[in-house]
């Protein structure tokens, strides 16, 4: 196989698994830092990342996991190398409150913004599980926590979202 | 729980789903560097009989401030700089690939961008060359073939070691060399004398950040 051959299939392999998995990334990087514009660039640094080491997924049918697990980290490089301040919840910027833009179901946008103001350590189980369909199992391993304290948390976020939409209503 | 928990649990659970998926923006894909395969062999590392292939030495070295990175609370994902190098060896395995065909000095300025550090390149034969990222930062990869196979190099800039720091993977042994503010990752197969190219290489690099 000539070079330009196997770089044009390593491309469309690329895009191939972009083009089914983008929107699982930028909605997991949105709700891991909640803010549109890094939620964006987070991505964008995910997706340089995937692309220089595409040769190291060697089943596509781990791609999703592989690629939520880079735009984890790319997350959290992003934060580190920044040293950003943590989400006010009463002064929002814009691009923080463009993920709350309001949609015609008022008890989804409460929803919503109750999800928005949960911890990151229960926002990421909750969002892994409902979002990305992942097992406790599954998530404590990405997480790096035990399977128990993965329980917990979705317990008490799933509670704290309870408690709201109760008071809401 | 009673069932009538259950039903109110799932019921939770759809209108979280709903919540939870927010309206994504049209992909911007970032531009995308050139992965060599270009006169890739799959054979593995051949014995070769040449001696290794020095770098020219540099006249000077120029060191330039930047900024120092002890604090070991960076490395969120590793718990180290040198486990971070080596878990980097696994995401580029193009780099492993033996090659006879010298990067141009196209690529390697791409990789080894002025605003990092400046690369005497001498007479050694470099084969693969991409600009990389270790622990958030920029860090030029290198690879040069040895006797005993490829030797990756990694100029980190913003890294600072106190001292030598030895790196022990799999099958690959190598250092992490101190150099000014900065410092400079050099990786073999665990058969290649790395001491004869260490000198030449930190000679041959002067930061400029």
């Amino acid at each position: 196989m000539n070079s330009s051959s196997a770089e044009g299939k390593r491309r469309q392999r690329f895009d191939s698994l972009v083009a089914v998995f983008h929107q699982d990334m930028y909605r997991f990087a949105a709700w891991l830092c909640r803010d549109k514009a890094i939620a964006e660039d987070v991505v964008q640094e995910a997706l340089l990342r995937a692309w220089k080491s595409l040769d190291s997924l060697r089943d596509d049918a781990a791609a999703k996991h592989w690629l939520l697990t880079i735009v984890r980290r790319e997350n959290a490089r992003y934060f580190e190398r920044r040293r950003l301040e943590t989400v006010d919840i009463d002064n929002l910027t814009a691009s923080q409150a463009a993920l709350l833009a309001e949609t015609p179901d008022r008890e989804i946008d409460d929803l919503r913004e109750a999800i928005f103001g949960l911890d990151d350590d229960y926002r990421e189980p909750l969002v892994l599980q409902v979002l990305m369909g992942y097992s406790t199992n599954e998530i404590a391993e990405m997480m790096g926590l035990k399977q128990g304290a993965v329980l917990t948390r979705l317990h008490r976020a799933r509670h704290k979202l309870k408690d709201s939409v109760a008071a809401n209503e | 729980m009673s069932s009538e928990q259950d039903k109110e649990l799932q019921a939770l659970d759809l209108k979280i789903a709903k919540a939870l998926q927010i309206d994504v923006p049209e992909l911007r894909m970032p531009e995308l560097p050139d992965i060599e395969t270009a006169n890739v062999s799959s054979l593995p590392a051949p014995k070769r009989s040449m001696k290794p292939v020095w770098f020219a030495i540099a006249a000077t070295v120029v060191l330039a401030t930047s900024i120092s990175l002890k604090n070991s609370s960076l490395f969120q994902t590793y718990d180290s700089l040198a486990d971070e190098v080596l878990a980097h060896l696994d995401h580029e395995p193009g780099a492993f690939r033996n090659v006879d065909v010298a990067v141009s000095d196209e690529r390697l300025a791409r990789a080894i961008p002025a605003s990092l550090a400046t690369f005497q390149r001498g007479e050694s034969l470099i084969t693969y060359a991409q600009p990389c990222v270790i622990n958030g930062k920029d860090v030029p990869h290198l690879v040069i073939q040895g006797q005993y196979g490829p030797i990756t190099i990694l100029l980190m800039p913003y890294e600072e070691v106190a001292k030598e720091v030895a790196l022990d993977g799999e099958n690959v042994k190598g250092v992490i060399l101190p150099v000014g503010k900065g410092s400079i990752a050099i990786i073999g197969d665990r058969e290649e004398r790395l001491e004869p190219i260490q000198k030449n290489v930190v000679n041959s690099v002067s930061w400029t950040t």
